[in-house]
């Protein structure tokens, strides 16, 4: 398979490129959330609903690891964005 | 077999930290971390960095000289850890908010002590309050400024140490890697080397900077170690911009009731149900982080929907403008918490080469960088950093009644697990 560009953009939320995420896993990430840390690729609004999948594959490929061996990030409540004034009435 | 010159226990900020510093005095590191660096408290926590949070004494002198060693670097490391500055590249500083005159005359008294011991700190009125933080509630009985402290993102602290000291070439790092065991010399019981599940290193000198599991390696030496796990939960917002100005506001009971010291604070019954106090940031990234609380939940990290309830009224108690935006995650940590509230910090004369950095409670942030700079003077036999440091030492631990301090914390513990069970039965009502 072809490599993939370094300037490609994986996560929109937090702008991280293929290459800040190959530079993560030379650094010691062998996970998703490995790879989070190092460079906030699936911290922002999605939470990495959107490039969870391709920084799985990247990973898979730089460590020759199967896809499914490379985690998925922790699920944390609230599940949607919900207003602070909502969570304050209980409203989740 | 692998040998080092010493072996780090433990890849949080604490371990990292030690490593760094270490590979600085020239000594040959492992650094052995079960998970990934920077999996563990490191990653669930905020980033406040600063004396103020700190009883006076060698506690805020501890901070105070961590902040200096931060402000190297800062200067130094090519990696960036989001040290957040002002227009004029000095640190954000902290504002407390008080509630009450309980709290404000609790403020003042610890203005004066630390003032005192030469640590920029003032009590201002809700006039300079609302000049500091405009967007703060509008009828609050006064605060505290702390101009000098600030704020980093954690984690990215510890893997800069850890990418700063590879360029030494004297640090190897094994993660996935879990230590097991502790070799000593039957005799003398000084250390050999640990361990692990992957094999085992040797090396005349071993620290345990396993944050709220320094128990367990502590016990594999022999050692009953004081620390117990204090559990914390915060939340983020999508992005806000400046609710906050550049700068980190907490109310003052967050302060006072980490020493359980609270008082009646004018709250929800929800809200003291979790023992929840505000601590709020919008930081670099845009975010705001709002938090949070202590309380004892054994080693659980998990959240809990009442607690992001109650963070979300305090939140908008002192910045009500918070109402409005979408929280988009909550997430919960422990704090290695000291029975004394004091971290352990030092060389064990009774295990010759064991040494423990650990125990840091809700100031392991700021005090990573001291701490790995002291340990590494104790390896290597160097003067500390500066003389109170000594009562930092596990030495103190010798000849106390642990078991008291335990039964203490359990009373502690009890009493909040009461108010919290009181408050769901009166739901059930
Ligand atoms: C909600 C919350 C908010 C906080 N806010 C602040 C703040 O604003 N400012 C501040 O200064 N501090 C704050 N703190 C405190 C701070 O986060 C901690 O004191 C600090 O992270 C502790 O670092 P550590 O290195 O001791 O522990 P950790 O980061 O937990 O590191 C210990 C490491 O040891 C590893 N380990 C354990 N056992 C083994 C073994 N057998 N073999 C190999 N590895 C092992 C673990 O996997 C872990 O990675 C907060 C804490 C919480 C929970």
């Amino acid at each position: 398979m072809a490599r993939i560009d370094d300037e490609m953009l994986v996560c929109r939320c937090e702008e991280v490129t293929v290459g800040e995420i190959r530079e993560a896993i030379a650094q010691g990430a062998f996970d998703v959330v490995g790879v989070k840390r190092r460079t906030r690729a699936g911290m922002g609004l999605c939470q990495g609903r959107t490039c969870e999948k391709m920084v799985q594959q990247l990973i898979s490929m730089e460590l020759g690891v199967a896809p499914n061996e490379t985690g998925v990030s922790s699920t944390r409540p609230p599940v949607r964005p919900v207003s602070y004034g909502a969570l304050a009435e209980g409203v989740f | 077999m692998k040998t080092y010159d010493i072996i780090v226990i433990g890849g949080g900020m604490m371990g990292t930290s030690c490593a760094y510093y270490l590979t600085q005095e020239g000594l040959k590191v492992a650094l052995i971390e079960r998970g990934d660096i920077a999996g563990g408290t490191v990653s669930h926590t905020d980033g406040y960095i600063g004396a103020s949070e700190k009883q006076p004494g060698v506690d805020s002198m501890q901070g105070a000289e961590s902040m200096k060693l931060f402000d190297e670097m800062r200067k130094t490391f090519d990696y960036d850890f989001e040290y957040a500055t002002n227009e004029n590249d000095d640190p954000i500083g902290f504002v407390y908010f008080c509630d009450s005159e309980f709290e404000f005359e609790k403020a003042k008294e610890q203005v004066a002590k630390n003032q005192a011991l030469g640590i920029e700190q003032y009590a201002v009125d809700p006039y300079i309050l609302q000049q500091l933080e405009p967007n703060c509630a509008k009828d609050l009985t006064g605060g505290m400024w702390v101009p000098k402290d600030g704020a980093v993102c954690p984690f990215r602290v510890a893997f800069g140490f850890v990418e700063e000291a590879k360029k030494t070439g004297l640090l190897d790092v094994f993660t996935r890697t879990e230590v097991l065991d502790i070799k000593q010399d039957p005799n003398t019981k000084a250390v050999q080397g640990v361990v692990t599940d992957k094999g085992e290193f040797a090396a005349p000198k071993v620290v345990n900077a396993a944050g709220c599991w320094a128990p367990f390696i502590g016990a594999m030496v022999g050692m009953e170690v004081p620390i117990e796990p204090r559990f914390g939960q915060l939340t983020v917002s999508e992005k806000t911009g400046k609710i906050t100005q550049n700068r980190l506001a907490l109310e003052y009971g967050y302060y006072l009731t980490k020493f359980f010291q609270d008082g009646e604070r004018p709250i929800d019954p929800l809200v003291k149900a979790y023992n929840v106090c505000l601590n709020i940031t919008s930081d670099i990234t845009g975010n705001t982080v709002v938090g949070g609380c202590r309380l004892f939940r054994g080693f659980s990290i998990k959240s809990e929907y009442r607690i992001i309830s109650a963070v979300a009224q305090r939140g908008i108690r002192y910045y009500p403008m918070l109402k409005d935006f979408n929280c988009i995650r909550s997430f919960a940590g422990i704090r290695p918490f000291s029975l004394d509230h004091l971290p352990i910090v030092s060389d064990v004369e009774e295990v010759p080469g064991f040494y423990m950095a650990c125990g840091h409670e809700g100031d392991g942030i700021t005090l990573g960088p001291i701490t790995g700079k002291l340990i590494s003077q104790y390896a290597t036999g160097k003067p500390l950093q500066f003389e109170l440091a000594k009562e930092l030492a596990w030495s103190r631990w010798q000849g106390r009644d642990i078991a008291a301090y335990k039964k203490k914390e359990e009373e502690n513990s009890k009493a909040l697990k009461a108010v919290e069970e009181a408050y769901l039965a009166s739901l059930e009502k």
